[in-house]
């Protein structure tokens, strides 16, 4: 057992250096990981198949074939034109719009599928109004991670804390979800005093983006009408999920399916376009953490952390919190989250039992997502749309940004520290 | 039959330090789709397409493909603009690197396969002997009506 414990730390700790110097694949990474866990006699197959979340994996997998058919639509292009429209040619008012439609979108689907469907239509907006670019990159990135915070399905930390705890999609939307507004404000306040008075155009300038026809953008109405039907059953079943007693995964893998069977489109290519590198990442970290369950680490180390909190919800609460989103800002908070998901699950009896520490999964999911907004490196929207910068000839380098989104972020875990305290902790 | 066979041989050629203006002379004045360009060794560097032209006068978000297809936007006013910022560019920076060649003993049934099967669309291909000297340039309907002509005649004896 205590060698077991050894190789276990050993190769967790290489795993994550590994995943941090971020040279090789993390998939890659991960899935060496796991396997030389077996290979070194930690765990065997079967119990290593066993610490993998197939939940997290189905509905990650569902949401990736229903956004790869639904992109094809415009509809997610067609929202960017009809919110800059909306904000009538306006540019600071286009930033909030395209901001809030981010939000919106990461909220169903994830982040850098949005992110890769926004951004150039921002970037035909801002060459129309002849502003620069970066305030509203800016602006997307931080709404992006920021939205997809609201719901069980926006971002990956809640799929995994959702399936780990067994907490359903409008649990999310209630005990998350409802400060998500404030933290949006939060946000785009402090850039308007940043940015505002720059974005300024003539009338007249402003007349092009209404000239945008985004109607145009709706490519093929009948796939339009199918993809919304289907969005609208499996939101739908998302928001019933408690009363129907379904796990994500079926109503995702149910949407996917239907969608699928009514659209007829090409199965391999659906399919082909999958992340799959993130889904054999997840595979692979499931298997790594769970051995770290299955050395007796995460139970000494809850043990440890319960300790330190004194058995108080409020000290283990706002230290998740604030850990989470520092931790977050630096590493990937997949990894993070699922080390973290065994350790609060240990540290429940000292607390009071699982129902007693659900303050707890609000302040891992809002800190490992609201995190991801402290630097350039700490979410994968980020990294996508500096890449997409680049590629235009606009620098959204490291300091750059985390001058501006650090400060931000720590104000979006002030909000929720506010919320978190008098939500749960007074009294 | 072999590449060596069914070439063009007196291909049009520039060098890199001329500018676009000069290619869109050589355009109008022949009707060619790709323009090669040699060093003073008549080795090939690259060619020059429309495709490559045009790529350069879009924003890059749409050059790269973030955004296929724009029907729902109105025209920037600075894309025809970019037209005459290009003028003046040499067309070392505007090369597109690449191309397709062959050696001339390639096969007929080769070259046919390259044109159908190639993922990127071809506009010509290059004949260059082993050195990666220009010897020649095969355009889809030299081959074509190449092989018609022999099978014509194959027919009419």
């Amino acid at each position: 057992m205590e060698t077991n414990l050894i190789i276990a730390l050993v190769v967790f700790a290489a795993v994550y250096a590994l995943l941090i110097w971020d040279k090789f694949n993390r998939a890659v990474v991960a899935l060496i990981g796991a396997s030389a866990l077996i290979l070194l006699g930690v765990l065997n197959q079967e119990a290593a198949i066993h610490g993998i979340d197939f939940n997290t994996l189905g509905l990650l997998i569902a949401m990736m074939a229903i956004v790869n058919i639904c992109q094809k639509t415009g509809m997610f292009q067609f929202l960017a034109i009809k919110s800059a429209k909306m904000a009538k040619g306006d540019p600071w008012r286009i930033l909030v719009a395209l901001s809030i439609v981010t939000a919106v979108v990461s909220a169903l689907l994830d982040n850098v599928t949005t992110v890769l469907l926004t951004v150039p239509i921002t970037f035909l907006i801002t060459d129309e109004l002849k502003v620069n670019p970066y305030p509203y990159l800016v602006a997307q990135v931080l709404s992006s991670n920021i939205g997809g915070t609201a719901t069980l399905i926006g971002d990956p930390p809640n799929i995994m804390i959702g399936s780990a705890v067994g907490l359903a999609f409008m649990d999310f939307v209630w005990n998350v979800g409802v400060i998500i507004p404030a933290i949006m404000a939060g946000t785009l306040i402090p850039l308007k005093f940043v940015y505002g008075k720059k974005l300024k155009v003539s009338d007249e300038i402003k007349q092009r983006i209404m000239a945008f026809n985004e109607k145009d953008a709706l490519q093929d109405r009948p796939l339009l009408i199918k993809c919304l039907f289907v969005l609208a059953i499996t939101i739908s079943a998302f928001v019933f999920q408690k009363p129907l007693h379904l796990e994500a995964a079926t109503i995702g893998l149910f949407g996917a399916a239907i969608l699928m069977l009514i659209t007829k489109e090409d199965l391999h290519q659906v399919m082909e376009k999958a992340e799959w590198t993130s889904i054999f990442f997840f595979l692979g970290l499931f298997v790594i953490v769970h051995s770290l369950v299955e050395v007796g680490l995460i139970e000494s180390l809850a043990a440890k952390t319960l300790e330190l909190t004194g058995g108080d919800m409020k000290v283990a609460g706002l230290t998740i919190l604030w850990v989470s989103a520092i931790a977050s800002a630096f590493i990937d908070n997949i990894p993070f989250v699922a080390t973290m998901i065994p350790l609060i699950k240990g540290m429940a009896p000292g607390l009071g039992g699982p129902e007693a520490i659900m303050p707890l999964w609000w302040a891992l999911s809002l800190g490992a997502c609201l995190g991801g907004n402290g630097t350039l490196i700490g979410a994968s929207a980020n990294v996508v749309v500096a890449g997409m910068a680049h590629k235009n000839g606009h620098e959204m380098s490291f300091i750059k940004f985390t001058k501006l989104a650090f400060p931000l972020m720590i104000i979006s875990i002030i909000i929720s520290t506010v919320y978190m305290y008098f939500r749960y902790f007074i009294g | 039959m072999i590449a060596a066979n069914i070439m063009t041989k007196s291909v049009l050629a520039l060098s890199p330090d001329k500018t676009v203006i000069d290619a869109m002379k050589l355009i109008s004045q022949q009707k060619i789709r790709q323009i090669p360009v040699v060093d003073s060794d008549n080795r090939v560097l690259g060619v020059i397409t429309p495709r490559k032209l045009m790529k350069a006068i879009l924003p890059k978000y749409i050059a790269e493909g973030m955004v296929e297809d724009v029907r729902f936007a109105p025209e920037l006013p600075e894309f025809s603009q970019n037209i005459d910022s290009l003028a003046f560019k040499k067309i070392d920076e505007l090369l597109d690197r690449d191309f397709v060649s062959i050696t001339p003993g390639t096969s007929t049934m080769e070259i046919a396969a390259l044109f159908v099967n190639s993922k990127k669309p071809i506009e010509s291909i290059l004949v260059l002997d082993d050195k990666k000297r220009l010897l020649g340039i095969i355009s889809p309907w030299d081959i074509f009506k190449k092989l018609w002509d022999y099978a014509d005649k194959k027919r009419n004896n």
